[in-house]
């Protein structure tokens, strides 16, 4: 089993605001092997956003405070990390793209500057001119020492071209080599005649434009990790499936694990490989995507894939879940969501719900355990 | 997209004849401000003068308002803006003071820039907490600070104690070279004349500071304010995910956007930065139109009517000339605006 | 359609709103303000203390005034004696080489100063403000209004190029020597950058929905633009307000320095001295290391006052900020020749998303 790319472990996050203290993210723990596109689902204010910016430690740590948990990515916890070197982790490692690309493209530089900066700082990385977070393994060099004996070829990669590779990496990039990095990206999210926008600024370009450049920018590090924060969530419905259809394209080439997060279970169906459910600032189910949308273990999902509207069907008023989320302020004793569940017993008001368990399919090498925070799983089957 | 050098011309130069009307505006309150509701304004501003220059005054003043305005305002378009008490034509004289004072606010703007914009940047990073408030505090010091009471204390205290020179714009009265700009650094550095530029820049610190301290609180609040909106935009969020240091997203990204509004508040406080020059020059014997108005008004000595009203014209000028600067500056830098 | 971009904390429980009373939230507002900010609560409590002597010592100063103005206290003492703390009979800011004590020629020149200040910055509002109504509401090109609201923004532009100091100066030298004089050139330096606060306030507001949906409803145009204008232009007016008596009172002290025929020191008859009058007296009349107190003194009374006012405006600012950004924002649209009512090109475009 190869080394999950992250892996959060029992995470909670607290806003200390001049009201009192918000638990915004609860005991949530998820893993994301290489490769894997993990898609977080639940409505607004469930933490999901929280938890997604939290992963890097991205919001502002005094009204913010990462309560307990680890986050372990590529093997390393970045909670204790210290904000100063919080930058080497982020890029190279963990890359984001956000909701509302106008926003998040810079309004006062040119497409062309926005993603060479990107480039420009994976280069100086790779090149040694900044530091790493985590040193890669160093590349035998052929030119500078005598011959390596066999068990030493054997264990280290091996670089071809030794001395030339070196000076070869340090040489600097003249504006020509951007230029045509630049490019190249911006065919990799499928912009065509891409030289006739490097000039131009963000609010001079489309939304759908703007998204596939945030997406190039993002790419061109060669994150291990992408976190993509509702990418869609603010793009008209056609232009939403071009930039999912590329996503999706895009996962093929590029090897990166995604953190997905959408409210829309139509997107996350389509993305993504598993899915974890939230509620409340807790994750209530979690499990590869066939299984948690065929076959629901939490009441919680079992009412949200009812209350999608179907196109074809024309029997009566639509389903809803009755009530409304929780403030996280005063959360619901016991189980968070016992109050709007039909199947609540007395349990669930006085005991809090419990750990994500195992509720029918074992993992594999490839899929996770399919896992439920309900006391009474088995039930969820039976609703209607 | 609207944006071309052409459409740049085309957005000054509107601007420029929009000038025009203000610029005449300027005049005719001038004239009113000086020559309105004057009670025995001849005995006032030539107090020691001859008989017969006194009655050409009286005349002159005995006049309706609007010949009084017209004779007043004709040979000002032709370069004739009066005389002073020893009939020495204005004009010029004001001409080689006015450099003098273009090197000062320079200065002090730069001061201002290099230590009032960071100063507004820590103040955001740290919203609401210590070091917030100082920056708060040092600013608002210098806001409270009346013109005066800072040139003082800095000409009696801090100019002997740090070792600066406190009068004038060189340590001798008439350097060895041409004055060519009139501008104590820039003649010195044109003539090749190091030692003499160092002196000059010497000269300039105390009052570029005083000026630059008492007027600081405008660069560091703006930037506070712009960096204050722009911190939690997802832009920056944006820049740290590529995994930019905290100073690169502060000053490359963050600043860059948020300097917008702090150059054109900037350049419409020129006003602020004026007023504060006529009592500065005077106290640090800096040889600028401040100085030549501060003696004009009669502060010390004889007054000088018509290079007192040259004074404010220029003035107004200036900060006319400083609003369109700040107007066009803002157009530049913020990449959204169109120069239609 | 959208979802915001971070799922911001929902608002805490139940607010106790108690149905009523409507300024209880206006002090909680201000309690909070106060609280987040100790230098503007300490700037409050500064403001409050020096109000409250101003009244004193013009209702009854002999409970806070040792000795009167121009009287001299007999000390005649060469050189003068310094602080000496002890009540009674001593002089703790000392005295000049005639005799005055200066602690109370501070004391008695504070409540000209502050009312000065005030009553200038009012005068400024009061004129300004309604000439900024005026060129707000009626500023339709092309009719009789929208005439006048231009030949007011010209004019106010034309104002607004000179430099306060400069043209407080100027009126002075012409109209001659006096306090009233003084007040009236700073009066008439200050009133342009009100006339801009409220006009750009007026043009905000007009153009609300629900402005524009309350005119359609048929309520009077005049009276709901009052009502809705007046409410929201009060928080940036109070602002600035604050701040300018704190200016005010610097430039006028400036004016009263540089032309100190001004306000006469030593003050005649019933008249009070003034700190500006004061230092110049004292730094062209006396060596300053013999000396120094009777300039220093006023010049910290000066200072301290500024500085008040200062951080209280400064923190009530900080809460009232999005207007005054926006008035900001308004004044610094070029004075070069002014800016055409609403079509500045140089005005932020909102940036419309997508």
């Amino acid at each position: 089993m190869t080394e999950p790319v992250l892996s959060v472990e029992h995470l909670s996050v607290d806003y200390l605001v001049a009201a009192g203290r918000f638990r915004a993210v609860t005991d949530v723990s998820l893993s994301i092997p290489p490769g894997r596109v993990v898609g977080i689902v639940g409505e607004t204010g469930c933490g999901k956003s929280t938890l997604a910016q939290a992963i890097p430690r991205l919001i502002p740590e005094p009204p913010a405070k990462i309560e307990s948990g680890r986050i372990v990515f590529q093997g390393t916890d970045l909670v204790p990390v210290p904000a100063h070197r919080l930058p080497l982790v982020r890029g190279t490692g963990i890359g984001m793209i956000f909701q509302e690309p106008l926003n998040s493209l810079n309004p006062a530089y040119r497409v062309y500057d926005q993603i060479a900066e990107a480039i420009q700082i994976r280069h100086w990385r790779e090149q040694g001119i900044l530091p790493v977070f985590r040193p890669g393994p160093t590349p035998f060099d052929y030119s500078r020492r005598p011959m390596p004996g066999t068990a030493e070829v054997l264990s280290k990669p091996i670089v071809p071209g030794g001395a030339t590779a070196e000076a070869a990496q340090r040489r600097l990039r003249t504006r020509a080599d951007y230029r045509r990095e630049v490019l190249e990206y911006l065919r990799l999210v499928r912009i065509n005649d891409p030289e006739t926008i490097l000039h131009l600024y963000p609010h001079e370009l489309s939304g759908g434009m703007r998204q596939r450049i945030m997406i190039a920018m993002a790419l061109s590090e060669k994150p291990s990790l992408l976190i993509a924060d509702e990418p869609t969530s603010a793009l008209d419905v056609t232009i939403q499936a071009q930039v999912l259809t590329l996503m999706k394209e895009l996962i093929d080439e590029v090897h990166a694990s995604i953190l997905f997060i959408s409210h829309d279970l139509g997107v996350i169906a389509e993305m993504a490989d598993d899915l974890g459910v939230m509620y409340a600032g807790r994750l209530v189910e979690f499990g590869p995507v066939e299984a948690v949308f065929h076959a629901p273990r939490h009441p919680y999902t079992k009412a949200l894939l009812r209350s999608i509207p179907s196109r074809y069907k024309d029997d009566g008023p639509l389903p809803s879940i009755p009530g409304s989320v929780p403030s996280l302020a005063n959360p619901p004793p016991g189980c968070r969501f016992h109050p709007r569940c039909p199947i609540a017993r007395p349990v669930c008001a006085q005991e809090p719900a419990p750990p994500l368990r195992e509720v029918g399919s074992t993992p594999t090498a490839d899929a996770p355990a399919h896992t439920s925070a309900c006391h009474f799983a088995a039930e969820v089957e039976q609703l209607p | 997209m609207g944006r071309s050098s052409e459409d740049l011309a085309i957005f000054i130069g509107r601007r420029l004849l929009q000038l025009i009307p203000v610029l005449i505006g300027v005049i005719v309150l001038t004239f009113l401000a000086t020559h309105v509701g004057a009670i025995d304004p001849c005995a006032r501003w030539f107090p020691k003068a001859h008989m017969d220059t006194i009655a050409r005054c009286q005349a002159q003043f005995r006049e309706p308002l609007v010949v009084q305005f017209f004779q007043y305002f004709v040979p000002l378009l032709h370069g004739n803006w009066g005389a002073d008490e020893y009939q020495n034509p204005v004009l010029p004289q004001i001409a080689a003071h006015v450099p003098a004072t273009v090197e000062l606010v320079l200065a002090a703007l730069a001061i201002m820039i290099v230590i009032g914009i960071p100063l507004g940047v820590i103040a955001a990073q740290y919203a609401g907490r210590w070091p917030d408030h100082l920056v708060r505090l040092f600013y608002l010091s210098g806001w409270a600070t009346p013109t005066y009471v800072g040139a003082i204390v800095a000409a009696i205290y801090l100019g002997p104690y740090l070792g600066l020179p406190t009068s004038g714009d060189f340590s001798v009265i008439n350097p060895p070279f041409p004055q060519r700009t009139h501008m104590s650094v820039v003649d010195a550095l044109l003539a090749g004349n190091l030692p003499y530029a160092i002196d000059a820049l010497s000269h300039l610190v105390l009052p570029a500071s005083v000026l630059a301290f008492i007027n600081m609180g405008i660069a560091t609040r703006m930037t506070r304010t712009s960096m204050l909106e722009v911190l939690p935009l997802d832009f920056v969020k944006s820049a740290r995910m590529k995994g930019l240091s905290n100073l690169a997203v502060l000053y490359k990204h963050a600043l860059r956007n948020a300097l917008i509004t702090t150059t054109t508040v900037l350049g419409v406080t020129a006003g602020g930065l004026l007023a504060g020059t006529v009592v500065i020059e005077e106290v640090f014997n800096w040889p600028g139109i401040g100085s030549y108005a501060f003696q004009a008004m009669g502060a010390t000595g004889l007054p000088n009517f018509d290079g007192a009203i040259g004074a404010v014209i220029v003035f107004a000028i200036a900060v006319v000339i400083a609003n369109l600067i700040a107007d066009v500056l803002y157009g530049v830098l913020d990449p959204r605006v169109e120069w239609r | 359609m959208a979802a915001p971009v971070i799922d911001a904390p929902p608002p805490v429980g139940p607010v106790a709103t108690r149905p009523g009373v409507r300024w209880i939230p206006a002090v909680r507002g201000f309690y909070r303000i106060m609280r987040s900010n100790p230098l503007s609560f300490v700037g409050f409590l500064l403001v409050v203390a020096i109000l409250v002597l101003s009244a004193l010592v013009v209702v009854d100063p002999h409970a806070v005034v040792p000795y009167g103005a121009s009287q001299q206290t007999g000390a005649y003492t060469a050189p003068p004696t310094l602080f000496r703390w002890p009540p009674g009979g001593a002089h703790p800011f000392g005295t000049d080489g005639g005799s005055l004590d200066i602690y109370s020629e501070v004391l008695l020149a504070l409540p000209l100063d502050v009312g000065i200040g005030v009553l200038i910055a009012g005068l400024a509002l009061i004129l300004g403000g309604a000439l900024g109504l005026v060129a707000g509401f009626w500023d339709r090109p092309g009719t009789l209004g929208g005439v006048g609201s231009a030949v007011i923004l010209r004019t106010t532009d034309v104002f607004l190029a000179f430099p306060s100091l400069v043209l407080g100066l100027a009126i002075v030298a012409a109209l001659g020597p006096g306090l009233w004089q003084v007040i009236l050139a700073v009066t008439i330096t200050w009133w342009p950058y009100y006339v801009r606060l409220v006009r750009g306030e007026v043009l905000a507001i007009k153009h609300l929905p629900y402005v524009v949906a309350a005119r359609a409803a048929g309520v009077g145009e005049g009276r709901i633009l009052l009502r809705h204008v007046l409410r929201n232009v009060l928080e940036p007016i109070v602002v600035y307000f604050t701040l300018d008596i704190g200016t005010i009172l610097v430039t006028f002290s400036t004016i009263a320095y540089v032309i100190p025929q001004g306000v006469p020191y030593p003050p005649v008859g019933a008249a009070r001295p003034e700190w500006g009058s004061m230092m110049s007296y004292y730094y062209g009349n006396a060596l300053f290391s013999q000396e120094w107190w009777a300039i220093v003194f006023p010049a910290l009374a000066i200072f301290v006052t500024a500085l008040s006012f200062s951080l209280l405006g400064d923190g009530l600012r900080d809460v009232l900020d999005p207007r005054t950004r926006r008035a900001l924002a308004e004044t610094s649209t070029s004075a070069a020749g002014g800016t055409p009512v609403g079509a500045s090109t140089a005005s932020v475009h909102p940036t419309e998303g997508g």
